[in-house]
């Protein structure tokens, strides 16, 4: 199709042209066009079918309220044609067809809408029961557009961002652009959003000129410069405002253009004051068969040529509402569109300029009339006219229908923001009653119609919007105030809800096919309230997102009611306001986790990486996943871990003690000098939370460690449970400041001696003992004596700089001895020897400390210190039917029970925490929590594990530790 | 999220960065004649009030201060404290 030439309106560049396939041809665009402008123009008039009645539909909005115009590009389903840029390469295909759209083998539904009238679905396939199963896979292959495989990856690059501003202005058009400069006058941060790729909304493809004698369209781009031109205006285009929250939080989604390094982004903005501009879209003409290709709004029409540079058809007739339509007729039938006749709803009104336009052109004009049929198959080629009585009638050949009711104002942002809103009768829109604090609102959607008067009201709300940040603006509000009384206000509006039709095939909703006839079944069956009827018709519940039904629907019920003003409310909105991509939902795909200082060397040396919560730590060195090799080598020899994840922690201050004691249940007030004391966490239910060490290092100052999994949460849960008391101390998480390597096994002391001056021998560094020294002269260590595993081992804290130091210097001095890594899994199965406990493991949320065995820990004289837990502790503590920690050897010593599989009598008794077969004993062991009465040494468990098809395995209850008991190897 | 949160501290920060420390019920009670069920009140029972209740909060992912605040739970919206006690 040959495109129209020098129109200064243009978006699309004729000089860059665009390369696509469409229906297996090549095909050319150009710069700029969308995926529907560029087909539009390669002579694509039916761009899919409809949902349930497969009818050809077309080019209606082009903006894509409706899935008129949703296709498939580049694999991905249901896009956009209205609202998706053409890009080079692109592969676009129609949706819902059996054939092609032009010749859709399944259109034979159009003739059976008698068989679906509104809410068939719910009354029907049901009866008899057998039959549902039937229905329901045919059902869904006939619901839905698009076509997506459950294998898909969603390609492109997807972000997120967060700026803060002080005033968002909602609308690149000229009253959100006038609001945009006025707030940036007094320096504030402003963010403008605008739906599409440029600034200028209903002016931008405008030649009507201005009081100042230039055209709206230039008006609008000077200003987009001025915008351009402030450091303190950001511009997002192509991003439409998805939701908006409390404290004015606005969310959008922005597309990325060509040179952009994303495709989608996710855009959040806390702003003080919010300025909504969304201006109009217009209300749907109801008529049969309105949704025909070659139906078309005036604003369709109207862009097809100013902006893409496509006439909209050779010979038109127009039914409108608004002086915009008259324009529109103007503008076109210069361009060389045969322009039949005009017929205008309104009786009177319209503005007497353009009426001499029409005179001039010669173009009949009817007052009073309004369409009522569109003829034609695939597509338009008559219109039948009528007064809006629906008394007298003409028909008129056409290939164009320009149709639409009027304006009616973009509502959703606003009734997000809980404005309340209520239908104004003059103009006939839904108008803001009352705005929530820190909104204001402009332009259009007002109802105002004037171009000095939209841009005036913009700018008013802009020097409020900045008041509301706090800026001094009362001499320039004054002088915007008396500008916008002098300017002319809201216009009348066009109320024609209906033309005088039966509306079998008068579409309300165009995604799910919802007709005016399906809203009287709907009424003639009770259903009379708006909401009620939207569900039931399923009007308004399609990719649109109600964008067609829109307001068209609470009018026509409020009509039914017979009093519009009381009745009529918009449907509730929800967000997102446009369809989005789960893609960008989902955002940038980082997995975030930390490291050791260690990592890179572990994995060198064979290490298997896995995550443990945040952490990605060496779960085995072995390519035998039972790590024996690890496991015997700590047990005879020495082995060497990274344990650098264990919580570590100074408190220190006046009330430190004080602040220790309400959280440890030990008494932490004589601890040793020298001397690690072990203790335990609880909480207000006396279950363990978490084990570790303290150590006092100094008066009032203290070193704790914490398991891994609470190092996060121990500074908040320790300020928390002091919150009331007003105490002097500090704490500071010391977990990733120190790298921590545990040296385990009898040889590991000759290790440790050889590369320090320190004497660790076991009189000078007993078990449980606690030192500071010098490894090679050079770094500094803290260490403790503790047994996590049953061996001779010391626990070595260094700071985390240091720490690839210290483990060079201890593998290389441990050669000698064939000094071997060990990772977790193998950690696990010797402390699981020794029966010690991993919190998450042996306990979980309602095991308490008395359970697990170490209530020893607990000291009830503790007196004034209200520990956290030791309430419950005395109360549980002689509690009846409670778990119990217990360990267990198998009958059948071929294998252990799985993890985690439970033990039973005629009901469920406990469950396995963890089984290995333990190479040091030569068996498999295992340690499990069971109800009391199960718990004495010596009786018999049995167990039934996942799938074992009533195959019971079974153990017994024996004494722990498994292994040296009495914990000689420990205090070697 | 929407909401936000003054910190004593920090100001009126983003609500992602507090972590909610439930209804304010003060001081634990006093041990003495405590019994089971009156303590396990005190840490689970909520009086889930439809308005403004009194209730703690940490700046988590800030200064870590645990601070009390007022906030009406039909709007979610952190208020003043109220004249009137609710």
């Amino acid at each position: 199709m040959k495109r129209l030439e020098k129109l200064s309106t243009l978006r699309i560049n004729p000089a860059k042209s665009l390369n696509f396939k469409y229906k297996n041809k090549k095909r050319t665009g150009l710069s700029g066009d969308t995926v529907a402008t560029a087909l539009y123009a390669n002579g694509i008039r039916i761009f899919g079918r409809s949902l349930k009645y497969h009818r050809p539909r077309g080019l209606y909005s082009l903006d894509g309220e409706s899935s008129n115009t949703c296709m498939q590009v580049n694999g991905i389903p249901n896009v956009c044609a209205e609202t998706t840029l053409l890009a080079d390469g692109m592969q676009v295909k129609a949706q819902n067809v059996a054939g092609s759209p032009e010749r859709d083998l399944k259109g034979f539904m159009d003739k059976l809408d008698w068989a679906m009238p509104a809410g068939f679905y719910y009354r029907t396939m049901h009866k008899p029961a057998p039959i549902w199963p039937i229905a329901l896979k045919q059902v869904r292959k006939a619901a839905g557009l698009g076509k997506i495989s459950p294998t898909f990856q969603m390609p492109g690059t997807y972000d997120e961002i967060y700026p803060r501003a002080d005033v968002c202005v909602i609308g690149g058009g000229p009253a959100g652009m006038q609001a945009a400069l006025a707030a940036a006058e007094n320096g504030l941060r402003v963010i403008l959003l605008e739906t599409r790729p440029w600034l200028g909304g209903f002016f931008d493809y405008r030649t009507v000129q201005n009081s100042a004698g230039e055209s709206l369209a230039q008006t609008a781009r000077q200003m987009a410069q001025q915008l351009d031109q402030k450091t303190n205006i950001r511009v997002l285009k192509q991003a439409a405002v998805v939701g908006v929250y409390n404290n004015n939080l606005v969310t959008a989604f922005q597309k990325g253009q060509g040179s952009d390094y994303f495709d989608e982004r996710y855009v959040e903005i806390r702003a003080t004051s919010v300025v909504v501009a969304t201006g109009c879209i217009e209300r749907p003409l109801l008529f049969e068969n309105n949704e025909r290709p070659g139906v078309m709004q005036i604003g369709c029409a109207h862009r097809l040529a100013h902006t893409y540079g496509l006439l909209p058809g050779k010979q038109a007739v127009f039914s409108v509402g608004h002086d915009l339509g008259l324009e529109a007729a103007l503008d076109l039938f210069d361009l060389g569109l045969e322009v039949t006749c005009v017929a205008d709803i309104r009786e009177d009104g319209q503005d007497p300029i353009l009426l001499e336009g029409l005179q001039q052109r010669h173009i009949p004009f009817f007052r009073g009339w309004v369409a009522t049929c569109a003829h034609g198959t695939g597509a338009l080629n008559t219109v039948t006219l009528a007064t809006t009585t629906g008394t007298l009638e003409k028909e008129f050949a056409c290939d164009l229908l320009v149709a639409s009711a009027g304006a009616t104002p973009l509502t959703g942002p606003l009734s997000l923001a809980q404005a309340k809103l209520a239908y104004e009768p003059y103009t006939g829109f839904f108008m803001p009653q009352a705005l929530p604090a820190n909104i204001q609102v402009a332009g259009r959607m007002l109802g105002l119609n004037h171009p000095a008067a939209i841009e005036a009201s913009g700018r008013l709300a802009g020097i409020l919007a900045a008041a509301d940040c706090g800026a001094s603006v009362d001499s320039r509000l004054k002088e915007a105030r008396e500008n916008m009384n002098q300017l002319p206000g809201p216009g009348p509006g066009c109320k024609l809800v209906t033309a005088p039709v039966q509306g079998r095939k008068t579409f309300i909703c165009f995604d799910e096919d919802t007709t005016v006839k399906n809203v009287k079944q709907a009424l003639a069956m009770g259903f009379d309230a708006t909401e009620l009827i939207k569900r039931f018709t399923a009007a308004g519940t399609g990719p649109g997102q109600g964008g067609i039904p829109g307001h068209n629907l609470p009018l026509l019920v409020a009509q039914y009611h017979g009093d519009v003003t009381a009745t009529a409310m918009p449907t509730t909105v929800r967000v997102p306001l446009v369809p989005t991509y789960i893609a960008t939902y989902a955002g940038t795909n980082h997995d975030m986790c930390k490291r050791t200082p260690v990592h890179a060397s572990q994995k060198a040396a064979g290490g298997v990486i896995r995550r443990i919560g945040v952490w990605k730590r060496a779960r085995y060195f072995s390519k035998d996943l039972s790590c024996r090799t690890e496991i015997e080598n700590v047990r005879t020899n020495v082995g060497i871990l990274d344990a650098s994840t264990l919580g570590k922690f100074r408190i220190w201050g006046p009330d430190a003690l004080k602040a220790l004691q309400r959280v440890y249940v030990g008494d932490m007030s004589n601890i040793a000098n020298g001397k690690v004391k072990y203790s335990a966490m609880c909480n207000e239910d006396a279950c363990i939370i978490d084990d570790g060490v303290v150590v006092k290092r100094g008066e009032n100052d203290y070193y704790f460690t914490t398991s891994t999994a609470r190092a996060g949460a121990t500074v908040e849960w320790i300020r928390y449970h002091t919150r009331y008391d007003g105490w002097q101390f500090h704490m500071v998480n010391l977990t990733d400041a120190f790298g921590v390597i545990n040296l385990a096994g009898p040889n590991a002391r000759k290790v440790l001696q050889k590369v320090t001056d320190a004497d660790v021998s076991d009189g000078a560094f007993p078990y449980a003992g606690y030192r500071e020294f010098m490894i090679k002269d050079a770094i500094p260590v803290r260490s403790m004596r503790l047994g996590f595993v049953g061996e001779l081992s010391f626990e070595l804290h260094v700071p985390a700089s240091y720490m690839q130091s210290l483990w060079d210097v201890i593998s290389k001095a441990g050669k000698k001895w064939g000094i071997r890594n060990f990772g977790l899994e193998a950690q696990n199965v010797l402390r699981m020897e020794k029966a010690h406990l991993i919190i998450g493991s042996e306990s979980e949320q309602r095991t308490t400390l008395h359970d697990v065995g170490l209530g020893f820990l607990w000291d009830r004289n503790k007196s004034g210190t209200k520990t956290v837990g030791a309430v419950a502790l005395r109360q549980t503590e002689n509690q009846e039917g409670r778990f119990k920690l217990v360990g267990f050897k198998m009958e059948d010593p071929s294998r252990p029970p799985k993890d985690g599989a439970i033990i039973v009598d005629n009901r469920i008794k406990g469950y396995v925490c963890i089984a290995r077969h333990s190479f040091t004993l030569k068996e498999p062991v295992g340690l499990a929590l069971v109800e009391a009465q199960l718990a004495e040494e010596g009786t018999r468990l049995q167990i039934y594990e996942d799938e074992c098809k009533g195959e019971h395995i079974y153990a017994t209850v024996v004494p722990t530790p498994f292994y040296d008991p009495e914990g000689k190897r420990l205090r070697m | 999220m929407a909401m936000t949160l003054t910190c004593p501290v920090c100001g009126k920060r983003n609500g992602y960065e507090f972590r909610y420390g439930g209804e304010e019920k003060g001081p634990r009670p006093d041990e003495a004649d405590l019994s089971p069920r009156a303590w396990c009140d005190y840490v689970h029972m909520n009086r889930c009030l439809a308005g403004v209740q009194e209730e703690w909060w940490c700046h988590k992912d800030g200064c870590g201060v645990w601070f009390k605040t007022h906030r009406d739970t039909t709007t979610n919206l952190e208020v003043d404290k109220p004249e009137a006690q609710s």
